[in-house]
């Protein structure tokens, strides 16, 4: 019997020390306070690693290291089930965002001095996204999604910048009639696929549309997203022979190398594209939606928010390094070298590439992505991928129907 | 006597107690979570009873990730136990260069399937569809993992690919087993080759069939990390295997509970299958 009771005792001694071994970590041995940064953006992994070396260098007694997985907002969901949140997290204004928000996952930052100067358009769009007074993010880099063009290309060809919808469709005819491929599309990356339907979802339905989905006011086979649904599809005979064999990677690579005439994606492809072939004469235009020019806004999301853990015992840190970030001298080189717009007013993006979208942000014609309003658990992406591939335009509508519908049964 | 028993209490107790710590506690707080409706972070969560279930029951995307699972399964698991059978006998025979064969054959398995996902992502999109191209052959001049219907192709082409591999070396230690001495005496008994695989081999390395059988199985039900690298479960999807439709719909769509459910079903189906497959096979080892 004792020998039992013995055994069990060291089992179960061999159990807790398991167990602490496995949670005692976080503490560090040299003293410093580490944070860590998280982040989704693969393409801005440099640039901000060239932030933090700065930062941990003028802060000796803080160490910051960067975390950028793949399929980073997952990654952030699991880090967050597992009650292991990043300090810093740096993602995008999405429904993921909104559900973390909602959650208590973040900090509340109101009155926080490092709020001062940000635009208060974007602000408002993080408050509108989790439908909450508290302040969990801080926009830092906004981005634009349309249509980037080959300048040298339509020069060639004495094409100028579409306006309307009409006048897009008529230039691709015109480049293809010229045996170039008009757009080069990369829809093997479900996400690729769904940059159009987000660019004309809310110019045609409108983000209210979207608000009013949410109390059932409405529904996806209202004729303004039949619309919506039939121009996405109109772009497919204009691209190349395998449009859903193609990534995103190669599509950087083909439109850098002047291999198509337009390539429909956001401003967050421009470094990548310049890595690729940096004398690209590259433009930048707002998708047209519709038949008036002036009506037609640009679709523009925050695509970096800076968002502090509730949990972290560093707060006033990660704040330290929330405030480096926002430095005017950083946040320029941040912008500069992402090509994305500042949340920090007063400093501009006067990257020649995208002067065609400046009158946008001067006279306020934004609008925000339509898939921000929909639920992630709808799995947008794959739908209108799917969609795609099948063409049928009822099928796609009733799905979208269904799919809300079943979510949102199974959240009530 | 007694001492010699504490022995083996040392070599299984704590190996039970991990088993039990880190597996079993785990998938039994899964399946607490399947009756509650939590997010996977909240704060606060309620038990919703059967909800979860009533649910997963009307959804198409659960069908459509069980339909694409078993399909892909049962061509994976018969295509690699006809292939690495047959490579196993040539490797078993007394061919030159015969440890160097053995040794390409079983590389595929020391590869990481991720880092074999993408190398055949881009042998998919560059080099194939150029072959395509060249032979004319329509369905291979665009990117096959493209295709809505022809994805799942690709996709278990690659699963076979990297699977041959370790069946490959079960099989052959499996032939090793067999003496010399049964294929002389039925040699001298004007057996055909035919006859001696349906006769001798093949019986004697019924054990061996079995534990293939299960764990190519096994292995193709679970298909997670190739669908990642190959496709991401599209185009639509197309290729969304039922660990993959859990994970995604788990954590990006933030419905840990409901997918808990969905994986307290799958853990069921996994199991009865398994038993079927061992009892099955095992009663027609000792038939042979």
């Amino acid at each position: 019997m004792a020998k039992w009771s013995r055994l069990l005792g060291a089992a179960c001694l061999l159990g807790v020390l398991l167990t602490l071994t496995a949670c005692g970590s976080g503490q560090s041995a040299d003293g410093k306070v580490h944070i860590e940064f998280f982040q989704n953006k693969p393409e801005a992994k440099a640039s901000f690693d060239r932030l933090v070396a700065k930062f941990n260098e003028e802060n000796p007694n803080i160490v910051v290291t960067q975390t950028n997985p793949p399929d980073a907002e997952t990654v952030l969901m699991t880090r967050v089930v597992k009650e292991d949140v990043p300090d810093v997290i740096g993602m995008g204004a999405t429904d993921t965002y909104s559900v973390l928000g909602k959650s208590g996952i973040f900090a509340d930052l109101t009155g926080e001095p490092v709020l001062d100067g940000i635009n208060p358009r974007y602000m408002q769009m993080l408050t509108d996204l989790t439908g909450q007074e508290a302040i969990n993010g801080i926009p830092y880099a906004a981005n634009a999604d349309g249509i980037m063009y080959n300048r040298d290309i339509f020069d060639k060809l004495n094409l100028e910048v579409p306006k309307t919808w009409d006048e897009l469709m008529d230039t691709a005819k015109k480049i293809q009639d010229a045996g170039i491929t008009p757009f080069y599309l990369t829809y093997k990356d479900d996400w690729t696929s769904n940059l159009l339907f987000n660019a004309l979802a809310p110019n045609i339905a409108g983000i209210d549309f979207l608000l009013q989905r949410r109390d059932d006011q409405v529904s996806f086979q209202d004729d303004v997203m039949r619309e919506v649904a039939e121009k996405t599809l109109a772009v497919l005979p204009y691209g190349t022979n395998d449009n859903f064999g193609r990534t995103y990677a190669d599509g950087n690579r083909a439109f850098a190398n002047g291999e198509a005439a337009m390539y429909i994606q956001g401003t967050w492809a421009i470094p990548e594209i310049r890595k690729a072939n940096a004398d690209i004469n590259l433009g930048f235009f707002a998708t047209p939606t519709g038949d008036d020019a002036e009506s037609n806004n640009l679709v523009s999301g925050v695509d970096t928010l800076l968002a502090v853990s509730e949990s972290t015992p560093h707060r006033e840190e990660a704040l330290k390094f929330i405030g480096f970030l926002l430095e005017e001298e950083n946040i320029s080189q941040y912008i500069e070298e992402q090509t994305a717009f500042s949340a920090v007013e007063g400093i501009d993006q006067d990257d020649p590439a995208l002067t065609e979208l400046q009158p946008y942000f001067e006279s306020g014609r934004l609008v925000d992505f339509a898939d921000h309003y929909i639920p992630a658990a709808v799995q947008l992406n794959s739908l209108v991928q799917e969609f795609l591939q099948r063409g049928d335009v009822d099928a796609f509508l009733k799905r979208l129907d269904s799919e809300w519908d079943k979510v949102a049964n199974r959240r009530s | 006597m007694a001492k010699r028993k504490a022995a083996f209490y040392w070599m299984t107790v704590p190996a039970l107690l991990l088993f039990f710590v880190f597996h079993t506690f785990p998938a039994l707080q899964g399946v607490f979570y399947s009756f509650t409706n939590w997010n996977g972070f909240a704060k606060t969560y309620d038990l919703v009873g059967f909800k979860n279930y009533y649910y997963l029951f009307q959804d198409d995307n659960v069908g459509n990730a069980y339909w694409f699972t078993f399909k892909f399964a049962i061509v994976v698991t018969i295509v690699i136990n006809v292939l690495s059978l047959l490579i196993a006998m040539g490797l078993n025979a007394s061919i030159k260069a015969r440890n160097f064969f053995r040794g390409v054959y079983f590389l595929p398995n020391i590869l990481s399937v991720l880092i074999v996902g993408y190398i055949f992502n881009y042998l998919f999109s560059n080099v194939f569809t150029v072959w395509g191209q060249n032979l004319g052959i329509e369905s291979l001049s665009t990117n096959l993992l493209g295709s809505q219907g022809l994805a799942w192709l690709g996709v278990a082409f690659v699963a076979i690919w990297q699977g041959i591999a370790l069946n490959t070396i079960l099989y052959l230690s499996g032939l090793q087993t067999i003496p010399t001495q049964l294929y002389e005496a039925s040699g001298l008994d004007g057996a055909n080759k035919w006859q001696e695989f349906w006769k001798i081999t093949f019986p004697l390395i019924a054990p061996f069939f079995t534990i293939n059988m299960v764990l190519a199985m096994k292995n193709a039900l679970m298909v997670f990390d190739l669908i990642v690298a190959l496709t991401n479960g599209g185009p639509g999807r197309a290729t969304q295997s039922i660990s993959h439709l859990i994970y995604t719909g788990g954590f990006e769509g933030g419905e840990f509970a409901y997918q808990s459910a969905n994986s307290v079903i799958y853990f069921i189906v996994i199991a009865v299958i398994s038993i079927v497959q061992i009892r099955y096979l095992q009663r027609r080892e000792t038939d042979m």
